[in-house]
């Protein structure tokens, strides 16, 4: 009998515990169902309609498939996304590594200098948008100005074609670099002086002691620096929303852009929620590349 | 729409939904009818509404009407999207662009204007026999009550034109492309162009292209739209390839500069440009900006050098709608019937200087007196009568998109032929069509 009085009791508090983690994780649930949950089941949806908020919803089956495998503008989006990355990734790690490595040696106004590179990063993405904008302005642009004033000639940053996405990408590069110092920072704090010790010894010099110690075991940061530019990186909004509307030619005409343009210029919300998936695959199957390639066990 | 954007449209509902009240409702305490009127928020515009709705009011004193300006937004077709979607329309509006109507008709969201009995007799009134057709809608109905036309017209620095050694404004692509050669120049001597025999805005945005491209096309075209009365894509490719070449040699010749001027005034009036393709409605804005000394007139647009009958031109139709939310549709009937009626007309003309859709407009002495006193008004009022509105197609804004790309192309980067152009345009909008088919 006591036995069975314990047993009651013990469900009791389980039960009470149980109830107060399903209160203290409601919020979380709430807003994973509300943010979450109900767009990407109503975007499931929506890809097998035609909707344009006004008029009812039709159901179209794989049409939306259909249109979107003979759009030469969603690949085209695709490419110049492509290409940002290209430029965006690489330059984004050679920029917040050299700062990094900088930042971590004993350097005068350290804490200045780190705070400083962090800035752009909390910065709205508008306003160093509309910074950059009159930076790159064809004849009143500062850059310009000074490249006259030093005998060259106006480079069209956001008016050619070919140099529209690159100058995009170096503005990018600018804003999130920040982010990037502060993850090789740490990185580079946590590698074992041990190593270096070891590699002194052995009589390496500084560039194989960073080629040989630092880079490898900066291999776990570098994952994380290169998925989470590929993934901002593919986001790409805000900077050709603003600066070129996707022009000249649809040079800087990003997949988000393009996406975004469906869904909310033209209302074809069906169309724009396939092109979402479809982004989304090749966005996975991209980070799914670079785990494989990027990462490596780096202590083994 | 320049429109643009979500942030656009979902602060449109928001605001419509958080301002919500029942668009017309009756007033208990004074047992009057109320109506909304959504007018064009400019200032002339809305004071000739407030101006006509007050004297109706007057020999209707059983209704009030309310007069509000569109709302703001990107555009006004967003903003009515938002309040078509939010359920707070106006009961009627005198500002709809033909391009959407078929978007709310699908939607349900206006009145069918054929179902009162004197609409036809209005309509004939209005439009020819022949141009009928355009306003009807895919099920057979009217829902849109035209009100007025603006036709794209060639505005001309005659001084300059006149330094050049030409009497007469050009009037075909040769003639055009022989006053750039006289008229293009560095005035200053600074190495650089400073006056242009035109200027456009070169970013591919769809309606931006009414004042080249389509306008154009029309022209070229004898007065073709993009479809046929069947609804089916009928794009005259030769005159399409034309406008698109035409474009191309003033653009490679630097007689149209390729920039985006979004500040520094107009460069019409400040005599860098020699013409300027617009609407009738850019008339009062020159009255009230232009300096004295600024001699200008207006002829139609120009067209190929073999062309041969009435220069047609791009018609910016703005009618007027009932939008089913109202609870008193005879009643908004009755108020859209006087807004079209012979005096709201001429005070249309006076007041904005915009062209009533009225036959017969140049022939009726009531209108004369206007016509003495503004004359460059008649050739607007005398185009009115050659001109074309859009295809009452959905996805006519990607459509048109679809033919901005392919302009930003071929006549401002000059990256592509004006066959490919043409041919890329017709294969994205087959695309859309049997997307949307």
């Amino acid at each position: 009998m006591p036995e069975r009085v314990t047993k009651n009791r013990r469900w009791r508090v389980r039960l009470r515990e149980a109830q107060q983690g399903y209160v203290l994780v409601a919020p979380y649930l709430l807003h994973l169902s509300v943010f979450f949950g109900y767009p990407l089941l109503f975007a499931f949806v929506l890809m097998f309609h035609r909707w344009d908020i006004v008029t009812p919803m039709e159901f179209v089956g794989l049409k939306n498939f259909w249109r979107l495998m003979r759009d030469d503008l969603f690949f085209r989006a695709l490419l110049n996304t492509g290409i940002f990355l290209t430029i965006h990734i690489p330059l984004q790690i050679v920029v917040a590594l050299f700062f990094a490595e900088l930042l971590n040696r004993p350097l005068k106004g350290r804490g200045f200098f780190r705070a400083a590179y962090f800035m752009p990063v909390v910065v709205s993405g508008v306003v160093i948008t509309i910074l950059f904008q009159q930076l790159f302005a064809f004849d009143t642009g500062l850059i310009n100005r000074m490249l006259q004033a030093l005998g060259g000639e106006p480079v069209p940053w956001l008016v050619s074609p070919a140099l529209a996405m690159p100058s995009i990408a170096i503005m990018a590069t600018w804003k999130n670099v920040g982010l990037y110092i502060v993850l090789f920072l740490a990185g580079l704090q946590h590698i074992p002086r041990h190593l270096y010790e070891a590699a002194e010894l052995d009589g390496a010099n500084a560039w194989q002691r960073w080629w040989h110690v630092t880079l490898p075991m900066l291999n776990p940061t570098m994952v994380t620096v290169v998925v989470l530019s590929t993934i901002g990186g593919f986001s790409l909004f805000i900077e050709p929303y603003i600066l070129t509307g996707g022009g000249p030619l649809n040079a800087t005409l990003s997949a988000v852009l393009y996406i975004y343009n469906q869904a909310f210029y033209f209302n074809h919300m069906g169309y724009a929620a396939a092109l979402g998936f479809c982004f989304a695959i090749v966005i996975f199957l991209v980070v799914l590349l670079q785990r494989r390639f990027v990462e490596t066990d780096t202590w083994s | 729409m320049g429109s643009r954007g979500l942030l656009g449209v979902l602060a449109g509902v928001l605001l419509l939904m958080g301002c919500h009240r029942p668009a017309s409702m009756s007033i208990a305490e004074s047992g009057k009818t109320r109506l909304v009127y959504w007018t064009a928020p400019n200032p002339d515009e809305l004071a000739l509404a407030r101006e006509l709705v007050a004297e109706w009011m007057a020999a209707n004193p059983d209704v009030e009407v309310v007069v509000q300006p569109i709302p703001a937004g990107q555009s006004s077709e967003e903003v009515l999207l938002a309040a078509v979607a939010a359920g707070t329309t106006p009961d009627l509006c005198s500002n709809i662009w033909p391009g959407i109507v078929e978007d709310f008709v699908e939607a349900g969201a206006l009145v069918p204007l054929d179902q009162f009995p004197d609409f036809d007799s209005l309509l004939d009134a209005r439009i020819p026999e022949t141009v009928r057709a355009s306003f009807r809608s895919r099920d057979g109905h009217f829902y849109q009550l035209p009100w007025k036309t603006n036709p794209v017209m060639m505005f001309y620095n005659v001084q300059l034109l006149r330094e050049a050694g030409l009497e007469q404004p050009p009037r075909t692509y040769g003639e055009y492309l022989e006053a750039a050669r006289r008229i293009v120049a560095d005035t200053d001597g600074d190495g650089l162009l400073d006056r242009w025999m035109g200027y456009r805005d070169i970013r591919p945005i769809w309606w931006q292209r009414y004042f080249d491209y389509y306008a154009f096309y029309i022209a070229a075209s004898g007065g073709r739209t993009l479809f046929d009365r069947q609804g089916n894509l009928a794009i005259d490719t030769m005159a399409s390839n034309r406008v698109f070449a035409f474009f191309a040699r003033l653009y490679a010749m630097g007689a149209f500069p390729k920039a985006v001027w979004t500040s520094g005034g107009s460069r019409f009036i400040q005599e860098q440009l020699a013409t300027d393709f617009t609407g009738p409605w850019h008339l009062i804005w020159l009255e009230k900006n232009a300096p004295p000394d600024l001699t200008y007139d207006v002829a139609p647009i120009p067209v190929p050098d073999d062309h041969e009958g009435p220069v047609y031109t791009y018609g910016d139709y703005k009618n007027i709608v009932i939008f089913s939310t109202t609870q008193h549709p005879e009643v908004a009937w009755r108020l859209a019937r006087f807004l079209v009626s012979r005096k709201a007309d001429r005070r249309l003309l006076e007041r904005t200087r915009q062209i009533p859709v009225r036959r017969g407009l140049l022939d009726d002495p009531y209108f004369a007196p206007v016509f003495e006193r503004y004359p460059i008004l008649r050739h607007f009022a005398a185009q009115a009568a050659y001109t074309r509105s859009v295809d009452s197609v959905p996805d006519l804004k990607e459509i048109l998109d679809a033919l901005a790309q392919e302009f930003e192309a071929a006549a401002v980067y000059g990256v592509r032929s004006p066959a490919e152009a043409t041919r890329r345009a017709l294969r994205r909008i087959q695309m859309i069509l049997d997307w949307n088919a």
